[in-house]
């Protein structure tokens, strides 16, 4: 019995940031760890799997434990805020351009849509991290929305594109 | 209270001075590191992979170890590698094992005689 699926579901207990980051890997690593163990014998692959579960089980609870107690500051070592990353596509001038002028006072509208912009961006790539292709496919339709709000909503404020 | 960085005397826990010691002959992804861990300990530690990400997420942010890009760098194959400061830790541990070890087998040779 192939538990990598299983193993995927219920990577999603872990906090969403470690997920982004850690999931795909702890999969991978999973995936050949079992096939290892599987060409072992039975007693050899029950043993593995009743280990992954007693381990995911008590680390969980210890992840969000980190999650809620660990200051941001020392959190974004090991997991980047991911706001503040460029996101694929968007060349480096215009992004550093936009957070610049995301320094000087934005009207509550401006901001709101910014925020939406980012929103859809993290939900995205947290879709496409956990392989959730219509869920991606859902936040980049609403991304290309929210963006388009905003670029309408600049020219009235007096701010650039 | 938010915690903050872990102190200089503390004792590493072994999982975390198995996975410095894999990393202190080059850089290593995941499952290279779990295969690298159960030779350095013959067979005694099988490390889950929950307790190897956990204790990569830990290291990362005391910066003992670091991301490394490498050609084949994919989302399942993150390398990680040691930094000046995991050495230095790495090596302040094995020193104080040998200290440990020198002294326990002087007892134990007081005894004999």
């Amino acid at each position: 019995m192939n538990l990598k699926p299983v193993y995927r579901a219920l990577l999603r207990l872990y906090p969403e940031d470690y997920r982004l980051f850690f999931a795909a890997e702890m999969l991978g690593a999973f995936g050949r760890a079992s096939e290892e163990q599987r060409a072992r014998g039975r007693l050899a692959y029950g043993r593995f799997v009743c280990v992954e579960l007693v381990v995911l089980a008590v680390n969980v609870p210890v992840e969000w434990m980190a999650k809620v107690s660990t200051s941001s500051s020392i959190r974004a070592r090991s997991l980047p805020d991911l706001r503040m990353m460029r996101p694929a596509g968007v060349p480096r001038e215009l992004w550093f351009a936009s957070a610049r002028t995301m320094s000087a006072p934005a009207p509550d509208e401006i901001e709101e849509a910014e925020q939406r912009v980012e929103f859809c961006l993290r939900r995205m790539e947290h879709a496409i991290a956990t392989h959730d292709f219509p869920g991606a496919r859902f936040y980049s339709n609403e991304d290309l929305k929210a963006r388009e709000k905003l670029r309408q909503l600049r020219p009235k404020s007096g701010l650039g594109e | 209270m938010l915690r903050q960085d872990v102190p200089e005397s503390k004792p590493l826990s072994e999982p975390v001075l198995l996975i410095l010691a894999s990393l202190a002959a080059g850089p290593r992804h995941g499952y290279a590191l779990m295969k690298d861990i159960e030779a350095l300990s013959n067979g005694r530690v099988r490390m889950g992979t929950g307790t190897l990400y956990g204790a990569l997420r830990r290291l990362l942010e005391e910066q003992w170890i670091e991301r490394f890009e490498q050609e084949d760098t994919s989302r399942e194959k993150q390398a990680y590698r040691l930094t000046a400061e995991g050495r230095r830790k790495l090596e302040f541990e094995v020193e104080r094992m040998k200290q440990v070890t020198r002294a326990a087998s002087a007892r134990l040779r007081t005894k004999e005689a």
